[in-house]
């Protein structure tokens, strides 16, 4: 269900730009999502067509890239991925099913996700929440990166 | 473009934001704001006091998980006021987050609460002035309830937090919890001191001050202060509500 949430956020930001810039007609909007939220993406095209209309999105696509995050402990140095916490992030969606802490909420992984080594929650992710990493418009054919 | 802070603003847009801000702990800055949300009509709470989480056991919310909707987060409904706290996301778990990530998690708490029709939102932030702060500067242009005890101490401590919403051209409501406590017959006990404090410090900085009693009674509302109708929240409806309407 929160894949709607997700899908308002991107749609509302992307309205905003369009109509800043003065885009009348949005061809691709490439979306980047924290692979560890585990987000549905069946499901967040869906709520994505389905709250698109109207709008300069009406016949947007949406593109989703799941981003594997690298993780640094800021005590011991290490650096490491998703794959070194995976027993971690298993055993925290068996204890909270569907919904999550970190499927609603990515940026909460430094609370959720020890280090392997030195078991320190201080812990920096380089990719962080949703991003919106590319708008292609009608217009130029083009595709825009936007920050 | 940061597609969380956008849906946040959007979502406090036309809002009535109030924050209930505290230089320390103690001060009882989870009641005042419980007490506040519960007298205006039509509001969500929401709690940014992560580290605490002290509005879920105010309400005897601990273990309750928010229902999640297309709508998104749903707020736990008490009467007409609606709850929404990081304690409904991660149950009884310790929150530890580096600075920037903990403005991220308010930005995502605002940004995918159903804040459905409410005319207000109050903001109940931990003590201090940290990124909770600042994260709501970004988000919504607020109104500052600053708390505060009676003691010296606690007076000095807030006098940051009021100095730097002076800086920012925010002119706050300074509220004195446990200011007094009635004793029949027009006397008045004042077991933190008396007020000379906290009113300097209004004076200084222009602001309107609101005293609020001592009710020991409030001690048996701790997990259902939703049913408290005694003589603190008199107060705030009387006095602190008129300042916010
Ligand atoms: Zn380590």
């Amino acid at each position: 269900m929160h894949e709607w949430s997700v899908a308002d956020a991107v749609i509302r930001t992307v309205v905003n730009w369009a109509s800043e810039n003065h885009v009348t007609q949005v061809k691709k909007v490439k979306v980047g999502i924290p692979s560890f939220s585990f987000l549905d993406v069946e499901i967040l095209k869906e709520a994505f067509d389905t709250m698109k209309g109207d709008s300069p999105l009406d016949k947007a696509e949406l593109e989703v890239v799941f981003k594997d995050p690298i993780f640094k402990c800021r005590n011991c140095g290490l650096t490491f991925s998703l794959k070194d916490v995976s027993d971690q992030l298993e055993s925290l969606k068996g204890e909270f099913g569907e919904e999550y802490p970190l499927h609603l909420m990515p940026a909460l992984a430094p609370s959720f996700l020890k280090c392997p080594r030195c078991g320190s929650h201080d812990i920096v992710a380089e990719t962080q929440d949703i991003t919106i990493d590319g708008i292609e418009v009608e217009e130029s054919g083009t595709a825009q990166t936007v920050g | 473009m940061e597609p969380l802070r956008q849906l946040a603003k959007e979502k406090l847009r036309g809002k009535k934001a109030i924050a209930v801000m505290s230089a320390k702990g103690g001060v009882g800055k989870s009641l005042v704001s419980a007490l506040l949300a519960l007298s205006l009509r039509g509001a969500v709470l929401v709690d940014l006091d992560v580290h605490t989480m002290a509005t879920t056991k105010l309400f005897g919310l601990e273990d309750k998980l928010h229902e999640v909707t297309k709508n998104g987060i749903e707020p736990f409904k008490l009467g007409e006021l609606g709850v929404v706290s990081l304690g409904g996301i991660v149950k009884d778990k310790y929150v530890v987050l580096p600075g920037g990530n903990a403005g991220e998690v308010m930005e995502s708490l605002v940004a995918y609460a159903n804040l459905g029709d409410a005319n207000y939102v109050v903001f109940d932030l931990p003590p201090g002035l940290g990124d909770e702060v600042l994260t709501l500067e970004r988000l919504t242009d607020f109104f500052p309830v600053v708390v505060t005890t009676p003691s010296a101490v606690s007076v000095k401590v807030v006098e940051y937090v009021m100095r730097y919403l002076n800086e920012r051209e925010k002119r706050p409501l300074l509220v004195v919890n446990m200011a007094y406590m009635d004793c029949g017959d027009d006397k008045v006990a004042r077991p933190f001191g008396d007020l000379k404090n906290a009113e300097d410090l209004a004076k200084r900085y222009n602001a309107p001050v609101v005293e609020l009693p001592i009710d020991p009674s409030l001690e048996s509302y701790i997990g259902k202060v939703h049913e408290y109708d005694g003589v603190v929240k008199g107060k705030v409806k009387k006095e602190l509500v008129p300042y916010l309407t």
